[in-house]
């Protein structure tokens, strides 16, 4: 693998000349033991392996908190550019618009003494199916997954009651990508998703009851409408079985396709289409209606929580919860850049636009921040800063050092209520099987691209 | 040589090598595989059994492998089946079939989906090798 050559004290890059099939640079924000880490597994590989896309423009870049992934790392993004780039399913990744929502409650952690503390979280545990596959309360068919697929969330505030027109604007892209298509969604697809609208699913997802431990930036935090002490609670989740099968379908598709199109990749992973092709259009059509059906899940899940709230603190607490904002971190979107049209592809990364909010999930037991965007990202990510800590252990690896018992025993005693479908799977998600997300955050901050609003520390965690 | 798989290490996800005599015995063997990881440490086995056609198609020996494992995943998601079991299983140029003898009841886990990273099938100097990487 080719050496990363530090540009400055947050930068490195790796030139378009280290391989003859990269068009770009690969470029990495990280500080010096970051990037130790980061080239322990193949994640500049297969960042390099980004570069050679067609119609990449600028960098494939990556984020500090960058991590193996298959095809692209996770934790990076690429921009490409009419009429050669390409819109690359395996560059959003299976779970289209994974992202994370905030909701503020109006109480404080001092009110919510230990008793309540484990309420709460045995309520939204009881109250939002967690875990592999677990059937939701919203289970749609037919024209009205459609109409969900075309809308997204609105669709579930004029025609369910679930969540306010509030909520949906406190959401990126108002919770609805344009030229969602259902028709371009397959039917297997529906069959995956149809019964999984307000479910969290398993694997990383969970929700998060949290304390702002600190205000960083007290005027930002202000805006965002966060206070010391201020009880939150982080929605992490995506598209369920339905976004699953939408890229299943598209890498396939594409796959098939790369041939006839001339691409040659050095993954088949990254398999891709131009972005004026007919798979191009039909893919960004289906991860559209796939995102929507996302904001639409979280939105429903968030719903939930409300109702939690609601049987443990009452209806005023439910009704005085307020959405911070909610953020997609696998997504591709169309957007102008430098005076010119791209389709930027998150994977593993979150649209950090000047003044928006963005939600940083640390593990279990440590950390989360909430940041807002800066200048900075406009003119060195396409408006993108990390998603999280990054994993540092496979999953086998954590599962080694940590026994899932064990670690619920420490997490409680540490005041973190735990509701967990598994211990197998509160073994992979332990936190030393993550980067130390205090570091990632630094450099985000460092470099520019973000500035640190306030941290929240986890005091209860519902577990898929 | 009896069919065998092991899981190898990856960040993020599972990455699954199998080996096996011939090419049928790799399909079968990443039922067993598949079953692992759907039931962790369920126990004996429990649910109402069923039996369910399977067909998949693809232009490659990877992908062949890729999609007839995508069509397992399919059916443990959509109808909870967690597979024993591939009877009469047919390995053609592009296509395998086979009557897949299961259990319904909820899995432990569920993979959201089968990659083409790294995806491999082909003849070694023991017989067949797999190789294939699950998200999960």
């Amino acid at each position: 693998m080719s050496e990363p050559v530090r540009v400055d004290d947050t930068l490195w890059e790796i030139p378009a000349a280290a391989r003859e099939d990269m068009r770009v640079p690969a470029r990495v924000f990280a500080d010096a033991d970051l990037l130790a880490a980061i080239r322990t597994d193949r994640s500049l590989e297969q960042l390099q392996n980004v570069a050679t896309l067609p119609g990449i423009v600028e960098a494939a870049i990556a984020m500090p908190d960058i991590h193996q992934g298959y095809g692209f790392p996770v934790g990076g993004l690429a921009a490409t550019a009419p009429p050669d780039g390409v819109v690359s399913p395996g560059g959003v990744g299976y779970d289209i618009n994974c992202g994370v929502r905030l909701l503020a409650t109006p109480f404080t952690h001092g009110e919510l003494d230990d008793r309540r503390r484990g309420a709460l979280v045995e309520a939204i545990a009881r109250r939002v199916p967690t875990g592999a596959g677990k059937g939701g309360p919203l289970a749609l068919r037919g024209a009205e997954l459609d109409a969900v697929l075309e809308q997204g969330p609105r669709w579930l505030v004029e025609h369910r009651d679930v969540g306010s027109d509030a909520d949906v604007r406190a959401t990126e892209s108002e919770g609805c990508l344009e030229g969602a298509d259902p028709r371009r969604v397959s039917a297997r697809a529906r069959e995956r998703g149809a019964g999984q609208l307000g479910t969290v699913g398993s694997g990383n997802h969970f929700i998060e009851v949290q304390r702002v431990e600190e205000l960083i930036d007290r005027d930002m935090a202000e805006r965002f409408g966060l206070r010391k002490g201020q009880v939150t609670v982080l929605v992490h989740s995506g598209s369920r079985g339905l976004g699953h099968q939408v890229c299943t379908d598209y890498v396939r598709t594409m796959d098939a396709t790369l041939g006839r199109h001339g691409i040659v990749l050095p993954d088949r992973q990254l398999s891709c289409a131009p972005l004026d092709s007919d798979e191009g259009r039909a893919y960004l059509a289906a991860m559209a209606a796939a995102a929507n059906f996302a904001w639409a899940n979280r939105h429903a899940i968030a719903h939930g929580v409300r109702r939690a709230i609601s049987d443990v603190l009452g209806a005023d607490a439910a009704a005085g919860t307020r959405q911070v904002y909610d953020v997609a971190h696998n997504v591709a979107k169309l957007e102008e850049h430098g005076g010119r049209l791209v389709c930027v592809h998150r994977k593993g990364a979150t649209r950090a636009f000047p003044g928006q909010p963005v939600f940083i999930p640390g593990s279990m037991g440590t950390a989360s921040y909430v940041l807002a965007g800066r200048e900075g990202s406009m003119a060195r990510s396409f408006g993108t800063v990390c998603h999280g800590a990054g994993r540092r252990l496979s999953r086998t690896a954590a599962k080694k050092q940590v026994d899932g018992a064990v670690l619920l025993r420490e997490l409680e005693a540490g005041g973190v209520a735990v509701r967990a479908a598994s211990s197998r799977g509160l073994a992979e998600e332990a936190p030393l099987a993550y980067k130390d997300v205090d570091a990632v955050v630094r450099v985000v901050e460092d470099a520019g691209l973000a500035r640190r609003v306030a941290r929240l520390r986890p005091i209860g965690v519902v577990k898929g | 040589m009896e069919p065998t798989h092991r899981w190898i290490e990856h960040t993020a996800e599972l990455q699954l090598e199998l080996h096996a005599r011939s090419e049928a015995a790799i399909f079968r063997q990443a039922v067993l595989a598949l079953r692992e990881l759907l039931e962790e440490d369920a126990g004996a086995a429990t649910g109402e059994r069923v039996e369910r056609q399977v067909e998949a198609e693809a232009t490659d020996r990877g992908a062949l492998l890729a999609e007839w494992l995508a069509e397992l995943v399919f059916l443990a998601e959509t109808e909870r089946l967690v597979p024993d079991e591939a009877r009469d299983l047919v390995v053609g140029e592009h296509s395998v079939t086979a009557v897949v003898v299961g259990r319904t009841r909820e899995p432990r886990h569920l993979v959201k989906a089968v990659t083409y990273h790294d995806l491999e099938l082909h003849r070694d100097r023991d017989g067949w090798r797999g190789n294939v990487v699950l998200d999960v």
